[in-house]
């Protein structure tokens, strides 16, 4: 085996040492610099286009999650629009009353007054658009029949409405007729 | 053996010492490993370039589809917004307590020698309804036909209504004779108290036509 002897002078030494030094900068420059923004660049954009495969897979199934449920609701939005129908524009204070004059007088009831006792917030979430209010129908004079007969009426007409209270009470001059209080409360579409 | 003069010999040796310096074999060794590195470079350089493409087409392709997608949540909020609330407001039409069907019931149990003067009744808190019926009833015995009338009207409301009561709130004679198919008959002034729930059956909301009246007792 040959041995080499390498002597190096001090100069020699010194280039060296500055050469590997030189070296390391390089390396530590070039992962640094260049390499390692390179890599991150690449990783941020395989992770974004990731994304967006995974947005554009979720996006087929939620179009056909929409278009199953439209047609699962279209029962629901056609009973919807009926019911939002029952509400006309403006306050329900300006057409309620005159609505319920006009029934209970094509059910042969006159003089038919109604009262706005108060109107109140839904506590149900669902029914946020929905206000409830309070009226207070008084009908003066009315044969207990024909009264039933119009109650019968206003229950099947009007769905949105809830009787939560009547009184009947005889009038002692005429015992045929009655005198009828009918507390009732109604959903309407807040305008 | 000839004898061989080596003239050049500090010559030789300064160039063999050249050829093994190790600064130059550094810096060569410097050189291929750079030259190396920078073609891992433009290798991994050229692949990003293609992966900004798929990217770009990536964004492009959402980009259509966005506005359809956004356009569907937002349609499938309003239609699940639309079936809660109607279910809400179909559970309240269904939950409504129908008074025509009471009315008529009501009606059947009246006969011809009693009289109603009041009907109170009320949709409780619980969803039970609590009906106070005030009246006279004239006969022999008043006080068994008011009884009668408490009898039949616990029987008509059993057969629609659970938890039926029908109890007496009050029931007094009067002194006033009245006279009735041309007999004179002792009256009472009597007050009911009705309670029961809806949620044996359920009621159908028109009343149908009178067909049982209860014969008078004289």
């Amino acid at each position: 085996m040959k041995l080499i002897q390498v002597k190096l002078s001090k100069d020699q030494i010194q280039k060296l040492m500055l050469s590997t030094i030189g070296f390391f900068v390089l390396i530590y420059v070039y992962f640094s610099f260049f390499l390692g923004p390179l890599n991150a660049s690449r990783d941020s954009m395989l992770a974004e286009i990731d994304g967006l495969q995974g947005k554009s897979a979720s996006s087929k199934s939620e179009l056909i999650k929409t278009s199953n449920l439209e047609k699962q609701a279209n029962a629901s939005t056609k009973r919807f629009a009926a019911l939002k129908a029952l509400s006309p524009e403006g306050a329900p204070i300006a057409w309620f009353p005159p609505r319920m004059k006009t029934f209970f007088a094509n059910q042969q009831i006159d003089k038919a007054t109604v009262r706005l006792e108060n109107s109140v917030a839904f506590k149900e979430t669902d029914l946020a658009n929905w206000m409830r209010y309070n009226w207070a129908l008084e009908l003066p004079q009315a044969d207990f029949s024909t009264l039933a007969k119009a109650v019968a009426a206003l229950e099947n007409t009007e769905p949105l409405l809830s009787i939560i209270h009547i009184n009947i009470k005889a009038m002692p001059e005429d015992p045929q007729f009655q005198q009828v209080t009918l507390s009732a409360s109604t959903a309407i579409v807040k305008r | 053996m000839a004898l061989h003069l080596n003239l050049l010999h500090e010559e030789i040796l300064e160039q063999r010492q050249r050829q093994r310096d190790p600064l130059k074999i550094g810096m060569m060794v410097l050189g291929a490993v750079g030259a190396l590195m920078v073609a891992y470079y433009l290798w991994n350089a050229y692949k990003v370039l293609e992966i900004r493409t798929q990217l770009g087409q990536a964004q492009h392709d959402w980009g259509k589809v966005e506005p359809k997608v956004t356009a569907a949540q937002k349609r499938s909020a309003e239609l699940n917004g639309i079936i809660s609330t109607t279910k809400v407001l179909d559970s309240m039409i269904d939950g409504r307590f129908f008074w025509a069907p009471f009315l008529e019931k009501l009606s059947r149990c009246v006969a011809p020698n009693a009289q109603l003067t009041s009907v109170d009744g009320s949709v409780l808190d619980d969803g039970k309804i609590s009906v106070v019926i005030e009246g006279l009833a004239a006969g022999r015995e008043p006080r068994a036909a008011a009884e009668e009338l408490r009898q039949l009207l616990l029987e008509q409301l059993g057969q629609s209504y659970s938890d039926v009561k029908v109890e007496f709130k009050a029931l007094e004679d009067l002194d006033t004779i009245v006279n009735i198919g041309g007999s004179n008959m002792a009256m009472a002034r009597f007050g009911l108290n009705a309670t029961f729930a809806t949620t044996a059956t359920k009621p159908t909301p028109t009343p149908g036509p009178r067909t049982k009246i209860r014969e008078p007792k004289s």
